[in-house]
């Protein structure tokens, strides 16, 4: 069982963009506010704070997950990637291009939780023979939201990075 | 935002904090109980976090020739994934893969859509419609089985003692034939919906086209989500043409007693369930 090491402070070891890091934190501290406030990458997004948008959008082990719905703790031992991981910083990622070549970006605000949205699931159809449709690629991204670009560029970059053709 | 947390990580280590605890509750994908904080910030309470427990009865999916076994936390995402789930229960199949969105499906788990217990419980309602049974495990290490049909008890209220946890389900695999199987979600949009009616559905036929076996479960109807076994034993041992389709949705309809709320009007959820009820065998 893991040690308290302070009332109401637990000590966590985890990866984060490839890092190896070791912080003590609030036992009730949530992933998003862990990111955001603690270590200070604002890149991901507080939206709706309720798992209905997706702007906070994170890949834990390389699957997406709502970091506003992610209990901090339970990143012990695990690989969090945030939107500031997804690129070496110089050359952006595929998905990142496919968004601006199709003009998948107007605001800005959803984007990053699209991206990584869409990098887990590259991952995910990348492991296996299955090539999604259009629709399994919309189904996929059925949890974030969008208020400006009406979706259809974004599951075209979606459907370009995922399929691999223009 | 204020708790404590306590992280088990073997069964023995689980079951001494559910002994030792006093006012606690159980976190599993963390999806329902986070939002019930965020909106009610709990006061002297512990979650016993079971994300880190390392024990396969918990967490896998197994087979044997006569059942399937689940443990309450695989996720809806590794549910979906599942080809012998997809083949034998579409109804599971589909019922998880309609659950909220891909982020949320990657999280959320099987025990947690059963010990939440919403009247509108995708994946328990399937659960329903396929006879599975529950397995709880207490703090003296015993294994209690339940029925789906007799775990909830009211709207977010089930069987499980104090003392107690559900560890896994079972559905049984005791039947061969035909299947028609499937979950009807009626929402107001097509994602991340609450429905507003729900039934789920599991009939096998025999080679003579005999409906043998019968599951359906409706949610978002009652306070639980509920078996409709008059409905069930309705069509069983009959041929498609022997069943009254009017009859057979009427029956299902004693079963509903729905609300009114900012989803839908009762009227309305009692003419959708008929009319779901209805078209449930389509042009079969």
């Amino acid at each position: 069982m893991k040690k308290k090491v302070d009332t109401n402070k637990i000590e966590i070891s985890f990866s984060l963009n490839g890092e190896k890091k070791t912080m003590l934190i609030k036992s009730s501290m949530i992933l998003l506010d862990l990111i955001r406030d603690e270590i200070g990458l604002t890149g991901t997004k507080t939206g709706c704070n309720e798992g209905e948008c997706g702007a906070c959008t994170v890949l834990i082990n390389d699957v997406a997950v709502n970091s506003c719905l992610f209990p901090a703790i339970n990143i012990q031992g695990k690989n969090v990637t945030t939107i500031e991981g997804i690129s070496d910083g110089v050359k952006l990622d595929p998905v990142q291009e496919a968004l601006i070549e199709k003009g998948g970006v107007q605001c800005g605000f959803c984007t990053s939780g699209m991206v990584m949205t869409i990098k887990g699931m590259q991952t995910k159809f990348k492991k296996g023979k299955h090539k999604p449709t259009t629709e399994e690629i919309k189904k996929g991204l059925e949890g974030n939201l969008c208020r400006c670009t009406g979706y259809v560029k974004i599951v075209e970059a979606a459907e370009k990075v995922i399929h691999g053709h223009s | 935002m204020n708790f404590d947390i306590t992280t088990p990580t073997t069964k023995t280590e689980l079951l001494k904090a559910i002994k030792s605890t006093k006012n606690f509750r159980f976190g599993a994908g963390y999806t329902d109980l986070l939002m019930e904080f965020k909106k009610n910030p709990p006061k002297d309470l512990t979650v016993i976090n079971l994300a880190q427990l390392n024990d396969k009865h918990f967490s896998s999916i197994t087979k044997t020739k006569t059942q399937i076994r689940i443990g309450a936390m695989v996720t809806a995402s590794e549910i979906i994934s599942d080809k012998f789930i997809h083949d034998k229960f579409p109804v599971l199949h589909h019922a998880a893969n309609n659950l909220a969105s891909t982020q949320i499906r990657n999280v959320a788990t099987i025990g947690g859509n059963l010990c939440t217990a919403s009247p509108s419980g995708d994946v328990a309602c399937a659960l329903m419609a396929l006879n599975a049974t529950c397995e709880i495990l207490s703090t003296t290490n015993k294994i209690r089985k339940v029925n789906t049909k007799d775990f909830f008890i009211g709207v977010r209220k089930t069987v499980l003692k104090k003392n107690e946890i559900l560890q896994s389900i079972t559905i049984p695999l005791n039947q061969k034939g035909k299947i028609h199987s499937g979950f009807i979600k009626i929402g107001t949009r097509l994602s991340m919906e609450c429905s507003v009616i729900s039934l789920a559905y599991h009939f096998i036929f025999d080679n003579k086209q005999k409906i043998i076996s019968a599951g359906i479960g409706i949610g978002s109807s009652a306070p639980t989500i509920r078996f409709t076994q008059t409905a069930c034993d309705y069509v069983n041992g009959k041929k498609l043409a022997e069943i009254d389709r009017d009859k057979f949705a009427k029956e299902i309809l004693t079963y509903a007693s729905p609300i009114s709320d900012i989803r839908g009007s009762a009227w309305y959820r009692k003419e959708v369930l008929y009319n779901i009820s209805k078209n449930i065998f389509g042009k079969l």
